[in-house]
């Protein structure tokens, strides 16, 4: 895939976490990891089973890049958890990974019509 | 500018390194323990949620490991790692780290040395704004012995002016070591004699007062002012800024301070020390004997050009090229063939005339600075070599263990590059420290400095030496230590060395290579030793010993011609009055100075043809005793008498290489020559005195004579005096006289003839050389003890078990001994052929630095390859004897 270059080898679909991560948290506003890993699971009706830990090497990646900031705060059970909120550069960075998708996903769906 | 931002956020990351970490173990704790309580609440049993919450997340070390990596600072994380481990191991090994470091030391700081002299007088441009357009000039000679000369004063205006539009001519002529006197008492200094836009051409500045101006001191006869240098002005005067407009005394003359030079520039010369700088006319007279300002033969200005912006070196060649032919033209005997060439400045070093043997000569040093590095890079490969060995067990070990092979051998490189950089950082220092000793020795009657070149090249270079160090020393033994198989090591029971035959075949090649490099050093330096040797036995034709030169001008005074001879004599006179003198004479010049007369000689009957020029000869005005003082010693004829007077008949004496040249197979005595034109007046040669060696040491034969000074007036005159007294202790009984004969003090110069031997025209190079060359052969030969004892001892430990079965089987000690020595000497004499062919390639190239011995003498080559082998082999010796004594028992005992 595209951005392949950019994706630790040991993620299930290689390339989409990101955009998974993106849009979940473009979707919730602040989250802390495990309500990302949730949420995708919940949203994707088990369907996306990510090795749950891979997330935060991503995040990192993504910490990096700028696309997400971090702070800590306490949880609705009164523990500290680090959340993650989208940037400005995230949001763009965003479009830039569903319009990617798209024309992957719909060029695949080509080919497989085509037949 | 997004990476920047990036990298900021990362370098933050590292910064927060920890905090980091526990950040991401508590959010990591966060989510099992979330998840954990999920599975529980869908109804699991506390240890399965445990287990299916960690299912889950996955491996959460792996995991935490790639999250740290995601910042990129993991080969930092691993270099902390290795260096903290390296700096472990050298504390453990403390001997060994400290033999590495001290032999990097010497060899890195040995070439630092070296280079940091090349650098600052070949390399490195002169301190001046935009250095690169200034451009040498010189006319190239064919008739010259040295190749190249400098220009005439006539010769320099004319160029100046009709090159203006595309560079601006300067130039300077250096009158060396003139009498220097100021509040009471007097020196040498050597003075750089400069047109007057000399310094603005430069662009130079004053530190204190002001420069030679425009227009100023190209004619004879102005006053006479002198601008400082930085360095004189500090050690003179102590940076007394009340020196501007002192009256002081320099060559004689009387002549006011007007500025001092700014501390960067120290003349053009990258080797000689300028004290002051003066117009042309302080230093040249009218009356001058020399008649520097209208002669076109007297060749004294070293001429320099800052090209015009643009401007490039063809381009100013071409406009030199038509100027030379005009001149040529014009003075068709004078300038015929007259050719000048626009160079790039620095490669006119270290001055303009030298041939380009400096060059050979620094690239010879440059070679034998890298062959003594070499030599130390062998020692470490070897003492590397046989730590890996013994960390062989180790790295088999942490390979068994999964450690990947490139991790072990980053580390072992590590610990390699740590102790190199250490031995770099103390050879730079010691480096440094050799120049910058060098640099602020003030050699007292040479005008010379040495060794200021230390800036970024030098460090680059020793950084260069040091990677190259670490990485030829230090890849092989990592790679074998590395290289081993588990099985294999811990297979071996306790012998370290699994490298076995192949390894010490390594060390043995290693071994002869020190060898060889050290006899090519050894032999370098039997030779330049052996050169030195003899220059300094060499005959000059005249007996240096107990001599004192004092040179005198007393023209300076406008005495007049009378005064000037009547104040000789009695000079004369009282000189010979004080204790021990057993000879007085006056000469104009003397041996390998700087003030020696050249002119041509027109034979008797024999004219010179049309278009031609009457050959040049060098020659000396002298007083009847001057062969006496000298001990030269007249072969045929006689010597002057006070006869010989200015109504006498013209007389003349020469030397043995004239005669055969002029006057081939004939009785030269009687035979007469003009020094003015085919028409006389004409010179009756009455003596012929042997042949010596008048400018530099170094000449062939040639031809020269003597004229009497009564016939060949100059005014400046040399005393020179022949005493039982040291002529040390002299100098000051016959200033005295002097100052007791003239107030005004109207010394130049007062000098021993053995120390005015040691200059720069003398034996000065030669010693130079064979120090430099000495002291590289001691290093290497130092290095290569090292080595061969390092390597001969360690394979007898290593085969203990094998000397001890052999002596249980009833070897004696002897054939041991015996069998250590006869490996040992193998090696040697493989290294000392090929050390033997190495010398003999590298001394191609020093033919012309070396004097009375050639580069292939077999005596050095001999000599030089026994001693080394004699050393060598007991550098063997020692190690195997010990071996001897080997208790076997012991030996077999021995794990």
């Amino acid at each position: 895939m595209v951005r392949s270059l950019d994706l630790h080898r040991d993620e299930i679909i290689p390339g989409t976490l990101y955009l998974l991560i993106l849009k979940t948290l473009a979707r919730s506003g602040e989250l802390h990891g495990y309500e990302i890993a949730n949420s995708i699971q919940r949203i994707s009706e088990d369907v996306l089973q990510v090795e749950e830990g891979s997330l935060y090497p991503a995040l990192q990646r993504m910490l990096i890049k700028g696309w997400v900031t971090a702070k800590w705060g306490t949880t609705a059970g009164n523990r500290r958890a680090r959340y993650y909120q989208l940037t400005a550069a995230g949001r763009k960075q965003l479009a830039v990974e569903m319009s990617q998708f798209e024309r992957v996903i719909g060029a695949i769906t080509r080919v497989i019509e085509a037949v | 500018m997004n990476w920047l931002r990036e990298l900021a956020r990362r370098i933050r990351m590292l910064v927060n390194r920890r905090q980091f970490d526990v950040d991401l173990e508590e959010e990591m704790r966060l989510h099992l323990e979330l998840r954990q309580q999920d599975q529980i609440e869908s109804g699991m049993s506390a240890d399965d949620a445990q287990a299916a919450a960690r299912r889950r997340f996955g491996n959460v070390t792996s995991l935490r490991e790639r999250s740290n990596m995601a910042w990129g600072w993991e080969w930092l994380e691993h270099l902390t790692q290795d260096v903290r481990f390296g700096f472990r191991i050298l504390n453990k090994n403390l001997g060994v780290t400290f033999v590495i470091v001290l032999t990097l030391a010497l060899g890195v700081g040995a070439n630092t040395a070296i280079f940091g002299l090349v650098n600052g007088i070949l390399l490195q441009r002169l301190p001046v704004p935009a250095p690169e357009q200034i451009a040498a000039l010189v006319i190239q000679s064919g008739e010259s012995s040295l190749g190249a000369l400098g220009f005439s004063y006539p010769q320099f205006v004319e160029f100046r002016e009709q090159t203006a539009p595309i560079c601006e001519v300067f130039g300077s002529a250096t009158a060396w070591r003139l009498n220097f006197t100021a509040e009471g008492h007097s020196d040498t200094l050597t003075v750089g004699g400069v047109s007057s836009n000399y310094f603005s051409a430069l662009g130079v500045k004053p530190a204190l007062g002001r420069l030679v101006l425009p227009g100023e001191g190209e004619h004879p006869g102005e006053p006479a002012v002198l601008v400082l240098s930085y360095a004189f002005w500090q050690r003179r005067f102590g940076g007394d800024p009340q020196v501007i407009g002192k009256q002081v005394r320099v060559g004689g003359k009387q002549a006011t301070i007007v500025g001092v030079m700014e501390k960067e520039f120290r003349g053009q010369f990258s080797v000689f020390e300028m004290d002051a700088y003066a117009p042309l006319s302080t230093v040249f007279d009218e009356s001058s004997a020399s008649n520097f300002w209208t002669s076109r033969d007297i060749h004294s200005m070293l001429v320099l050009g800052r090209l015009r912006p643009g401007v490039t070196l063809a381009q100013a060649q071409s406009r030199f090229d038509v100027v030379s032919r005009r001149l040529a033209a014009q003075y068709a005997v004078t300038d015929k063939d007259l050719n000048v060439r626009v160079m790039d400045e620095r490669l006119s070093r270290p001055i303009p005339y030298a041939n380009n043997a400096f060059i050979v000569f620094s690239g010879l040093f440059v070679i034998l600075g890298a062959l003594v590095l070499l030599l130390a890079c062998t020692n470490i490969a070897n003492i590397l070599m046989a730590r890996a060995s013994v960390r062989q067990r180790e790295m088999a070990i942490r390979a068994a263990l999964g450690g990947a092979r490139s991790r072990l051998l980053r580390q072992m490189l590590t610990e390699t590059m740590l102790t190199t950089l250490l031995g770099g950082i103390a050879g730079v220092t010691l480096g440094a420290s050799l120049s910058y000793l060098a640099s602020s020795t003030h050699l007292s009657n040479i005008p010379i400095r040495l060794g200021f070149g230390f800036d970024w090249r030098v460090f680059v270079y020793a950084l260069v030496a040091v990677i190259f160090t670490a990485i030829s020393a230090g890849l092989s033994p990592a790679l074998r230590a590395t290289r081993a198989d588990v099985n294999t090591v811990l297979h071996q029971g306790g012998r370290a060395d699994a490298g076995g035959k192949a390894r010490h075949k390594v060390r043995g090649d290693l071994m002869a290579a020190q060898v060889a490099g050290s006899l090519t050093l050894l032999i370098v330096a039997g030779l330049f030793v052996r050169s030195l040797r003899a220059v300094e036995r060499m005959d000059i034709g005249f007996d240096p010993n107990q001599l004192l030169n004092v040179t005198l001008d007393p023209s300076l005074d406008n005495y007049t011609r009378i005064q000037t001879n009547e104040f000789y004599r009695s000079l004369e006179t009282k000189v010979r009055a004080l204790p021990g003198i057993q000879s007085v004479s006056l000469a104009a010049s003397v041996p390998m100075g700087n003030t020696l007369g050249n002119q041509s000689v027109y034979v008797e009957g024999r004219p010179v043809p049309s278009g031609q020029r009457a050959p040049g000869v060098f020659f000396n005005d002298v007083d009847p005793p001057y062969f006496d003082t000298l001990r030269i010693r007249i072969i045929l004829g006689r010597a002057f008498t006070d006869a010989d007077s200015e109504t006498a008949p013209l007389v003349a004496i020469i030397n043995e290489t004239m005669a055969r040249h002029f006057w081939p197979g004939e009785d030269p005595i009687g035979k007469r020559f003009s020094l003015i034109s085919d028409a006389g007046p004409f010179v009756e040669i009455v003596g012929v005195a042997r042949d010596g060696k008048y400018r530099i040491l170094a000449e062939d034969p040639q031809p020269y004579f003597y004229v009497p000074l009564t016939q060949h007036f100059t005014a400046q005159r040399t005393l020179q005096i022949r005493s039982s007294m040291p002529p040390e202790l002299l100098a000051p009984l016959v200033q005295h006289e002097i100052q007791a004969l003239d107030a005004s003090d109207p010394i130049e110069e007062i000098q021993t003839m053995k120390e005015s031997l040691g200059g720069t025209l003398g034996y000065f190079i030669f010693r130079l050389g064979a120090s430099l060359a000495a002291a590289m052969g001691l290093l290497g030969l130092l290095l290569a003890i090292v080595g061969v004892y390092g390597v001969v001892s360690y394979a007898a430990t290593q085969r203990t078990q094998e000397l001890g079965v052999r002596m249980a089987l009833g070897a004696s000690p002897r054939q041991i001994l015996a069998l250590l020595l006869r490996q040992g000497a193998q090696l040697v004499a493989a290294g000392l052929l090929f050390g033997l062919v190495g010398a003999w390639a590298l001394t191609r190239a020093m033919s012309h630095m070396l004097v009375g011995v050639s580069p292939s003498d077999p005596l050095t080559y001999l000599s030089v390859a026994a001693l080394l082998s004699f050393i060598t082999l007991l550098a063997c010796w020692i190690p195997a004897r010990r071996a001897m004594r080997i208790d076997p028992m012991v030996a077999l005992r021995y794990e």
